[in-house]
């Protein structure tokens, strides 16, 4: 018996061994073994799951190489969400003129093989999607109609400089999209990927799966892929970056490796943060104020935490009876408890909701106005709720607990239970649906929770197969704010029937060849991104008073566009709301990246 | 046929189930995922699509459609269209068609969610901690649990009144409760052991001591929380087994005889062992689908989670590559066990030759 148990365990043992050896020989790029604390910065949360590729011309590469990470890949420029300015990155400067949005490319950026980025680099990089229209960049071939680059005398009056014209389609002219392409769209070395297109026949779909980019990549950031694995993406520092120069006087960003650790639940996330092996996250980590005796901070040190960027809200399907009743969209904004969704789904981490698109602080706060929102929003008041239901001639019986049995529409037949559809495991959203039935069903609305597939949510949501759905339309911090949003939620411009896919307005408002239409809000969001910066306000209040008054969505919390949370173990001087020398970008994102150069080890050593 | 040779019949009758079994599963699995109304390209869509509008969505989801070969192309690769417009798609049969045909070739195909990423690269990456986590454990656990069983029914006495109840609380345990009660108590509270994945954070795999060390030192917590379980259960199952066999003749007829407490032991043993065989090939057959639990909670590398994303994703190929796995290793346990047990047990054999 005992010699089997031995011959087992041996076995056992044997076997471990060997099985370890086939899954650690497969990634091995760097032979370091092991990174020193003091040199070393972890992130989490901005990849889930194993990395797939890091083919830049992917749509989903792993991090850092997708949209709007710039740690390996840069845009021409970035975004400073603090500032609502376009940073200099590969160009210098950009200006709009008649029909053209003209960049400068700063003269010393260089490719990691030593060779200069050049206005040939960035037409290559933005024609990949007039050459291949499954790339997710030819949607930019709608807003540009040709791209050119010249060079002009420095002011020096010596060197020359190269400047790339991004000539705008006359239909379309939309500055505000273009200036959201700068910053999103990385610049890709046209001397690697030309002969990689040509290698594999100028197949788009067979060039993805070129593996030439995980190891020794040509980039022109200031890190570069060094290993990866299914645990952890790790980046090693460029000591030659062109950007040290240009904007860091000359000094070297502080970690020497930028590890992105892969767990497997929000929670591990937490943990690690907690225990300082983690030094950023970008995750959903509730009650996050009793972390701070574990050394866990936020950009603001009390609620809500986190700059909002975002706004979930319930995309009403028009065309369902009777939810093309303006009255009946507006009591539903008025008998649906913010406070309490803030607070119950989302920790706290959204400040008080106010009506309308536009957010009422930060970069956006100049086209808010407190005058129309208070005289034309609907703001949480179910007494109100109920007195325009009763206006319209609804009617709502209740048993005598106070629970609703039945709605009536002003013609007096039932209304049919209006769903709220909503991905099912996204617990957050499920609270965040729940309170809002509550509090409809409160007023006499027959509303019902239904959490679904994600898959066939997001495919119900495209076709226009919902009551109620719950959705974040244009998450993202980028330039072309408020204008985005307004535009993916009211546009008819691609307007489609129901069963057809719409990408924007889903809810399917404002039908173009309907009795209803409104023309002013397809022309507002038609000449917004064009109009000079003085005459924005008034036509954003336009719009937004023509929103509020309509209210085609349910706006219902803010949310942030990223999580930052950070662990004051290991480095210190992160950027917060008391020291803002960059924007809360967890240090790989827009004009977040430059923090790398500033923060500082804590036990001083270099 | 083969009336001269039983073992070698009984080999061949079971093999020919088995594959028959193995067809079943294949078509179920593949089918299973398709049947539900939901598409994989809607959920990579959803990612891709933010800030394009719909002509430019609908270009890029027809991409993705031909190039997961979910659509019909013509010769030239052009798609086919149906009057309004809308491609055609390939019909279940067809695609079923394909999956067969790559499955022979040894391709799984590509995964949706990580595309480009091929299954079988996936697979191959995760399998080795899955199997180095669960084999050995399960393996011991169920030697360990079986020994304790066993002694605990013979002995009786104090050595079974703290086993059978020890044994008996740890089985109840549900594992996931039990592993997060383990996290806590010894990566949080006590910080003795790490709380989560499967080496430190500042290493990457290679062949070093340090490594192996850090591999063993994360191993101590998942390990715990299969082990003592998979122990308990065992020895509880063992021990009425061996009760059981204690009463039956002939262990008392050895006894008249006076023939070694020892030797009895082992006879006992072999009887009450032939179920536990069953149980552990079991054990080992799902273990890739029971592995989930324990990488979820320790952040574990491993294939449990890759089945998981690939679910709720409905990434089909991803699916579809792991039950196969699933499948192939519950059918090979089981098949190695019923031909272990045709030669362990005469009874068997003996059954087998008389149909």
């Amino acid at each position: 018996m005992k010699t089997e148990l031995t011959h087992k365990c041996i076995q056992g043992t044997l076997l471990a061994a060997l099985l370890f050896n086939c899954g650690t020989g497969r990634d091995t790029a760097d032979k370091a073994a092991s990174f020193p604390r003091a040199k070393t910065f972890y992130m989490g949360g901005m990849q889930c799951g194993a990395p797939n590729t890091f083919n830049p011309l992917n749509d989903l590469p792993a991090f850092p190489v997708g949209a709007p990470m710039n740690l390996m890949y840069e845009p021409l420029m970035v975004f400073n969400t603090l500032r609502g300015s376009m940073d200099p990155l590969l160009a210098k400067s950009y200006e709009i003129t008649g029909g053209a949005v003209r960049v400068v490319l700063e003269p010393r950026a260089r490719w990691s093989d030593n060779t200069p980025v050049t206005g040939a680099d960035v037409k290559f990089s933005y024609e990949i999607g007039k050459r291949f229209k499954e790339s997710r960049l030819a949607n930019i071939w709608n807003f540009v109609s040709d791209i050119t680059f010249d060079s002009v005398l420095a002011t020096d009056g010596t060197s020359r400089l190269c400047r790339v014209h991004f000539i705008m389609n006359k239909e379309r002219n939309n500055p505000l999209q273009i200036l959201d392409y700068f910053q999103e769209v990385h610049i890709v070395p046209a001397h690697v990927i030309e002969p990689l297109l040509t290698q594999s026949n100028n197949d788009f779909s067979a060039f993805l799966k070129n593996h030439d980019f995980d190891q020794n990549p040509v980039v022109s950031g200031p890190y570069n892929l060094s290993n990866f694995s299914a645990e952890k993406i790790v980046l090693k520092r460029r000591d030659d970056y062109w950007g040290n120069a240009v904007y860091h006087q000359n000094r070297l960003a502080r970690p020497e490796y930028f590890i992105s650790s892969i767990f497997k639940s929000n929670d591990h996330y937490s943990i690690a943060l907690q225990q300082g092996n983690l030094d950023v996250s970008q995750t959903f980590i509730p009650r996050i104020w009793l972390k701070k005796k574990k050394k866990v901070g936020t950009w603001f040190a009390q609620e809500p935490f986190y700059p909002p960027g975002s706004i979930p809200m319930l995309c009403v399907n028009v065309t369902r009876h009777p939810l093309g009743d303006k009255r009946l969209r507006r009591a539903m904004a008025a008998a649906i408890n913010y406070n309490d969704i803030s607070e119950l789904a989302v920790s706290g981490y959204s400040p008080p909701l106010k009506p309308g698109l536009i957010l009422p602080f930060g970069v956006e706060q100049k086209y808010y106005s407190e005058e129309d929102a208070v005289k034309y929003g609907a703001v949480c008041n179910p007494g109100r709720a109920k007195e325009i239901l009763k206006e319209a001639g609804y009617v709502s019986e209740f048993d005598g607990q106070g629970n609703l049995l039945r709605m009536k529409d002003p013609a007096g037949d039932i209304v049919p239970t209006i769903f709220v559809k909503s991905p099912v495991g996204w617990t957050d959203w499920e609270i965040i649906v729940r309170i809002a039935v509550q509090g409809m069903r409160a007023v006499g609305i027959d509303a019902r929770e239904s959490f679904m597939d994600a898959g066939l949510y997001n495919q119900n949501l495209q076709v226009g197969d919902f009551d109620l759905l719950l959705f974040t339309p244009s998450g993202s911090s980028t330039p072309s704010k408020p204008w985005s949003r307004f535009q993916a939620t009211l546009s008819s411009r691609t307007w489609k029937p129901i069963g057809d896919k719409m990408n924007e307005n889903q809810g399917r408002y404002n039908n173009p060849s309907g009795p209803d239409y409104l023309p002013a809000i397809d022309s507002l969001l038609e000449i917004i991104p064009s109009l000079p910066e003085n005459e924005k306000l008034a036509a954003y209040r336009k719009l937004n008073v023509i929103y509020m008054q309509e209210q085609p969505t349910i706006p219902l919390v803010y949310r942030p566009e990223f999580f930052y949370e950070f662990s004051t173990r290991h480095w210190k001087r992160f950027p917060t709301e008391k020291d803002p020398y960059a924007p809360p970008q967890c240090l790989c994102i827009g004009a977040g990246t430059n923090a790398l150069w500033e923060i500082e080890p804590v036990d001083g050593q270099e | 046929m083969l009336k001269q040779y039983p073992a070698l019949r009984y080999v061949l009758t079971r093999g020919m189930w088995y594959l028959i079994t193995f067809f079943v599963a294949v078509t179920l699995n593949f089918l299973l995922p398709q049947l539900g109304a939901s598409n994989p390209v809607d959920l990579l869509m959803a990612k891709v699509s933010t800030g394009l509008d719909s002509k430019a969505a609908q270009e890029k989801e027809e991409a993705y459609l031909k190039e997961f070969r979910l659509v019909e192309i013509d010769a030239a690769g052009n798609l086919l269209r149906t009057a309004d417009g809308k491609p055609v798609r390939t019909p279940l049969i067809k695609q079923f068609r394909n999956y067969l045909q790559m499955c022979l070739h040894g391709d799984l195909g590509t995964s949706f969610l990580n595309y480009p990423k091929k299954v079988t690269d996936i697979i191959f990456a995760a399998l080795p901690w899955t199997l180095a986590l669960q084999i050995p454990t399960i393996l011991l656990g169920w030697i360990i649990g079986n020994l304790l069983g066993t002694l605990a029914a013979y002995r009786r006495g104090v050595f079974d009144r703290v086993v059978f109840p020890a044994s008996l609380l740890i089985s109840a345990i549900p594992s996931f409760a039990f592993g997060m009660l383990l996290v806590y108590q010894f990566a949080i509270s006590f910080e003795i052991f790490p709380a989560m994945g499967g080496y430190a954070g500042d290493l990457i795999p290679t062949f070093s001591g340090a490594f192996f060390s850090s591999v063993a030192y994360h191993y101590v917590l998942p390990f715990l929380s299969i082990f003592l379980i998979c122990a308990g259960g065992q020895a509880i199952g063992v021990r009425s087994m061996c009760i059981y066999e204690l009463g039956t003749d002939y262990v008392r007829y050895a006894k008249w005889l006076g023939i070694k407490e020892n030797k009895i032991l082992l006879y006992l043993f072999r009887n009450a062992m032939l179920p536990q065989l069953t149980g552990l090939a079991l054990s080992l057959g799902a273990m890739i689908g029971g592995a989930l639990i324990t990488e979820m909670i320790f952040s574990y590398p491993g294939l449990g989670t890759a089945v998981l994303t690939a679910i709720q994703g409905n990434d089909y190929p991803l699916i579809q590559g792991c039950t196969l796995l699933i499948t192939t290793s519950v059918l090979l346990a089981n098949f190695s066990v019923d031909i272990l047990i045709g030669f362990l047990d005469p009874r068997v054999r003996a059954g087998h030759g008389n149909q």
